[in-house]
């Protein structure tokens, strides 16, 4: 961390004592002292800056790494439904009181599969290098739908969705009034 | 303690330890939910109470002196009151019992004394007239009251003599102890009637037996005894209270509206004289045909013997003055006063003046005073009194004269008119006050808007014509626009005119030029209906009386029906109020028709009702210039449309068949409900009968027609709906038993459909009696009875409700209506008795309800509804909880902070008006009886409007500073990220 370049660089040292220069390239072999330069200085070669004299790995595209996308893209797909059980508990946990938490809950729960579902083409692309992709993004979309039917169960057994008759009570009209009548005692 | 009785439906029998549970929660509810007392700065803000006597009766001045204040006046209300004479206002008044009771059948005042006979000889009282405290009160025999005065020995007065139809008694001054009572002989054949006393040893019974003769008792003062007793003949005279007066020293002056002659006889000859006659002829004085002769004397001082100067009223405006000259048998005319309204006496000090009003001119009546001793006008002492165009006519003079300085006569009157309004004058005809105590008996009243500014109307006209073309409504808008930019520019100017003067000299007086419709209607035009027949318009916010109308030859116990017909909303049709006026004894109406704003009398064609009017009913029908139609319903069932144009019976006979009526005969025990038909004759298509034997109708409500429901249904615990019966065609009767028995007295409240006769529910409450107040609003009934059995007032509420489905939720007809509504029924103890009840009134009626009972203890009592549930349930539940349901308490409370009129206690309240004013959460209230209270309730707090001390300084001043630190510091950041890209 203190000298970033030293590592890469064969060269590379601090003179403690020098006072006027911080830091500075020795380009002679005699006066190499640093232990980095010991590789180096067994082959008695000059090299570049940044020659590396080990075979750079060969990066094309094998049969094991086909298995770990696989694997990657399910674990996407799965995700929706992985996360069902812990909602299962925090519903659990938040109760049926209507206030601040339990409402952010729900809100939180049923905001997510939407989002979600709502973001699907670019999970689609995520997706893309499967073969399943097609049967992974059903069960991404089944684990949203299960994810927002649970929170809608939440707000029903909170009382929030307007399933009962009370709910539209407001919105029933006063009835119009066929007779018209009127008197009283005798005056 | 037991709970109360009778559950129809549900039954609740809470136990003791229950109950205190319960109570316990009501407390904690109440302390969480209810808190609505007004706050100390709040006191007069939005409410106005004004305290009235009534007609009065007597009324005496307190001293003879320039600067006396007082004046006293005793009314046919039972109050005896004193007025401040410089501003009118009440010092302080005692009210009575209502009825015989309480009756002031007399009132003397003396010095500080004021001596009153109260209850048709009951109670004779004294009071402190300088803190008007009760100085003693001494009860009398039984016997009724005749006559009193004063008894003076040796110049000072130091008794009160008594005179009752068998008895007479002698009472001390200064404790009220009786010294003598002495019974009257020969009581069943001579009707005693006056009793004199002129300072001497004696005291004089007169008594008569009619067109018989007279008879005179002289009783010694120290012991009673009879000292002299003679009877002289008399055929002519009938009464000595209508016809006889005592005159100079002792003698007595009657007047023979037969002969036309005056009779004069000495009380205290010793022998036994002859009435010696004078003939009116013989001194040129001739009464006016029909008219009964009346006789005005003075007696200035008790100790001294009356002034030998009399007055003879020989027409409604002929006065004359005559004297008694020393002979005791001749008389000789001072002066004729010919017209002349009205005439008093007046003493101060050793002169005594006579006042005599006379007419003026059309708008003016002048008051002059006389000397009494020679009939000479008195200079400069002429008064003008302003008749109003609008108000009665003079009917009594009660004058207040004084010395000056420079000892001359001086005098201040009291005019009492025929409407009870008392106007008192100053010199040279200042009003200094009217004090309008009509308003002591209002009838009736309605509250109407009032009307929108010159420019709103404007405005509202635009709309309201009939569109011609775009270009001329383009133009149209452009100059009402301008219009109100007009009006906008001048306010500003006014506020800014205004603000350069300092604040007292701005007023802020409400006319009827300047009136106009606040924001929120919070203002509106009182219309008061008396029972005198005087119409007032009062200003709701201020309580200044804005416009008055006096409606002449109104009987005294007329009935009266006010009706809006047309409100302020059709500009630039003017608002109309139809007054019905119903004379008990012809059954004839009249109806008046006037501008509920102006007060003016609108000439409009009336309908001609030759026959008696039984009852009458605005349609919700409007005929084209925007009146509701009035149907009036005569004897033979026949209906008279007001209006009555063409467009209007034609509109009628269209909907003819859906109009019913219900009337209800009391006496005959008897609801009837009647068809309307095409030709305006009515059928009747059914009919319920009380057996008047059994129990008699007191009284019915339906509901108030401005009435709007916004739920149709309540929310049970368990999320489902129980609809509401709202039936806008449902009555309820009440009816009292006629047995008064405890045992066996019983009320009844039939909740009745007035258009199918349907008895829907009938709930008889046995061992209860009356008076039953009740309120019928929405889906309940709340009435309010005496418990005979427990004797305890109780409070009983009726629900009704249709079930858990509506039958049909869009239309309502009574006449497709299979099935019985759900009645539910609770009853609670109420710890006091009731003088009036009535329901608060919003304008869509999402506000909770609340009830307003007048206590007799003059408070007004907010009860929220909420307490009067039948649903509140013996055992608390989850579902019960859930609704808010308070536990079921046998007892209501009472809460002093419920009281709307905090100390301002208004007595007598006879009735409470509730209208809705603009707000929603907003009801207004007049409470009105003897004295009249204007306040505003909200029963749900004002969730509509911003607090009172709400602090808009801090917050607008917290928001700027947050918008300028947000600038600065935006400009700060901007600063120093160019100074770091700098470097």
């Amino acid at each position: 961390m203190a000298t970033p370049g030293g590592q890469g660089g064969g060269a590379l040292s601090t003179r403690g004592g020098a006072r006027r220069m911080k830091w500075a390239l020795a380009m002679t072999l005699g006066n190499a002292r640093g232990r980095g330069d010991r590789q180096s200085n067994q082959g008695d070669v000059m090299y570049p800056i940044g020659y590396s004299d080990k075979p750079v790995p060969d990066t094309s595209i094998q049969e094991s790494d086909k298995n770990l996308v696989e694997k990657r893209c399910w674990d996407v797909a799965l995700g929706p439904l992985k996360q069902i059980p812990m909602n299962l508990f925090i519903m659990y946990m938040s109760g049926n009181t209507i206030s601040i938490f339990p409402i952010m809950m729900v809100c939180m729960m049923a905001w997510r599969p939407i989002q979600a579902l709502m973001s699907m083409s670019a999970t689609f692309k995520l997706l893309e290098n499967s073969n399943q992709q097609w049967l992974q993004g059903l069960v991404y979309s089944v684990g949203n739908l299960l994810g927002s039917a649970l929170a809608i169960y939440k707000c029903q057994s909170m009382g929030l969705l307007p399933t009962h008759s009370s709910d539209w009570l407001a919105f029933i009209e006063p009835p119009m009034r066929m007779e018209i009548m009127g008197g009283g005692m005798v005056l | 303690m037991f709970p109360p009785s009778l559950n129809v439906t549900f039954s609740k029998k809470p136990s003791v330890k229950m109950a205190k549970l319960t109570s316990l929660f009501v407390v904690l509810f109440s302390l969480f939910c209810i808190s609505e007392a007004v706050f100390e700065d709040q006191v007069g803000k939005f409410d106005w109470r004004q305290q009235y006597v009534g007609k009065t009766l007597f009324a005496h001045f307190e001293s003879n002196t320039q600067s006396s204040k007082k004046l006293f006046v005793a009314t046919d209300k039972n109050i005896f009151a004193s007025f401040n004479s410089r501003t009118g206002d009440l010092l302080w008044r005692h009210v009575d019992k209502t009825g015989p009771e309480g009756t002031i059948d007399t009132f003397l005042l003396h010095g500080q004394d004021a001596l009153m006979v109260v209850g048709d000889g009951r109670l004779l009282r004294s009071w402190d007239t300088n803190i008007g405290g009760l100085n003693w009160e001494a009860v009398l025999d039984t016997g009724s009251f005749q006559a009193a005065c004063f008894v003076a020995i040796q110049d000072t007065v130091k008794h009160v003599a008594v005179l009752k139809k068998a008895a007479i008694s002698l009472h001390y001054l200064s404790n009220g102890h009786q010294k003598w009572v002495e019974n009257l002989p020969d009581g069943d054949a001579v009707q005693y009637q006056a009793v004199y006393s002129g300072g001497e040893e004696e005291l004089y019974v007169l008594g008569v037996v009619p067109n018989s003769h007279l008879t005179i008792i002289a009783y010694s003062l120290e012991d009673g005894e009879i000292t002299k007793q003679r009877s002289v003949e008399a055929p002519w005279l009938s009464s000595v209270e209508s016809s006889c007066v005592v005159v100079g020293q002792g003698v007595l002056m009657c007047v023979d509206p037969a002969t036309f002659a005056l009779y004069t006889l000495p009380i205290q000859a010793e022998e036994t004289p002859e009435f010696s006659q004078i003939l009116l002829q013989s001194l040129d004085l001739k009464v006016s045909p029909g008219f009964q002769p009346v006789l005005v004397s003075s007696q200035p001082h008790p100790a001294r013997s009356p002034l030998s100067e009399f007055f003879l009223q020989l027409g409604t405006d002929h006065h004359v003055l005559l004297q008694l000259n020393a002979d005791g048998y001749t008389i000789a005319p001072l002066r004729d006063f010919q017209p002349s309204f009205l005439v008093s006496f007046a003493t101060t000090g050793e002169k005594t003046v006579a006042a005599v009003m006379t007419p003026k001119n059309e708008t003016a009546c002048a008051i002059n005073l006389f000397s009494v001793d020679s009939g000479r006008r008195l200079l400069d002492t002429t008064v003008i009194f302003p008749l109003d165009l609008n108000g009665g006519k003079p009917h009594k003079l009660y004058v207040h004269a004084f010395l000056k300085k420079d000892d001359s006569v001086g005098y201040r009157v009291l005019v009492q008119t025929q409407d009870h309004a008392l106007t008192f004058i100053q010199q040279p005809g200042r009003v200094v006050w009217t004090r309008e105590e009509a308003l002591a008996d209002v009838v009736t009243m309605e509250m109407v808007d009032l009307p929108l500014t010159g420019t709103q109307a404007e405005l509202e006209g635009e709309f309201g014509k009939k569109a011609d073309g775009l270009f001329p409504m383009v133009l149209k808008r452009l100059s009402s626009q301008v219009i109100l930019l007009q009006a906008w520019l001048a306010h500003l100017w006014k506020l800014f005119y205004e603000a350069r003067k300092p604040r007292s000299q701005v007023k802020n007086e409400v006319t009827i030029e300047t009136l106009s419709r606040d924001e929120f209607n919070l203002q509106k035009m009182m219309v008061m209906v008396t029972a005198s027949g005087k119409l007032f318009g009062i200003d709701s916010k201020s309580g200044s009386i804005l416009w008055k109308h006096y409606l002449e030859n109104v009987q005294p116990n007329a009935a009266f029906k006010l009706i809006v017909q047309r409100t302020t909303a059709h500009f630039p049709h003017p608002p109309q109020c139809t007054l019905l006026i119903k004379d008990k004894d012809t059954g004839l109406a009249t109806l008046h028709v006037f501008n509920p704003i102006f007060g003016r009398k609108s000439h409009i064609a009336l309908p001609a009702l030759p026959r008696p009017i039984l009852q009458s009913l605005l349609l919700p029908v409007i005929d084209q210039d925007y009146a509701k139609v009035l149907l009036l319903v005569d004897d033979q069932y026949k209906v008279t449309a007001f209006p009555s144009t063409k467009n209007v019976l034609q509109q009628l006979q269209e909907m003819a068949s859906s109009i019913f009526f219900y009337l209800i005969h009391s006496d005959q025990g008897n609801l009837s409900g009647f068809r309307l038909r095409k030709d305006l004759s009515t059928e009747r298509i059914w009919e319920v009968v009380l057996p008047t034997e059994v129990q008699k109708i007191v009284a019915v409500k339906g509901k108030r027609p401005n009435e709007h429901v916004h739920s149709q249904g309540r929310v049970m615990g368990d999320r489902s709906v129980l609809y509401k019966y709202l039936n806008p065609n449902l009555l309820a009767v009440v009816t009292e038993s006629t047995d008064t028995h405890p045992e066996r007295a019983f009320v009844g409240v039939f909740l009745v459909d007035g258009v199918t006769g349907r008895i829907i529910h009938e709930a008889v409450q046995r061992k209860a009696r009356g008076p039953v107040h009740f309120v019928h609003s929405e889906n309940w009934v709340v009435y309010e009875y005496w418990n005979t059995k427990s004797r305890r007032n109780e409070f009983s509420v009726l629900e009704l409700f249709e079930g858990t489905e509506l039958y049909n939720s869009t239309v309502f007809s009574s006449l497709d209506r299979p099935h019985l509504p759900q009645v539910l029924q609770q009853t609670y103890i109420f710890p006091s008795p009731i003088t009036t009840m009535e329901a608060t009134l919003t304008e869509k009626g999402i506000t909770s309800r609340h009830l307003l009972v007048g206590l007799p203890s003059g408070a007004i009592l907010s009860l929220p509804k909420m307490f009067l549930d039948p649903r509140r349930p013996e055992v608390v539940t989850e579902h019960s909880r859930e609704e808010n349901l308070i536990p079921y308490a046998p007892e209501m409370p009472i809460r002093t902070e419920w009281f709307i009129n905090y100390n301002q206690t208004v007595l007598r309240v006879k009735g409470i008006y509730t209208a809705p004013s603009g707000l929603e959460s907003t009801c207004l209230v007049v409470a009105y009886g003897l004295d009249i209270y204007q306040t505003r309730v909200y029963p749900s707090k004002q969730f509509d409007v911003l607090k009172d001390d709400y602090d808009y300084v801090l917050i607008s001043s917290v928001l700027f500073a947050l918008f300028f630190a947000t600038m600065i510091s935006k400009r700060l950041a901007q600063v120093k990220l160019l100074n770091r890209a700098w470097r």
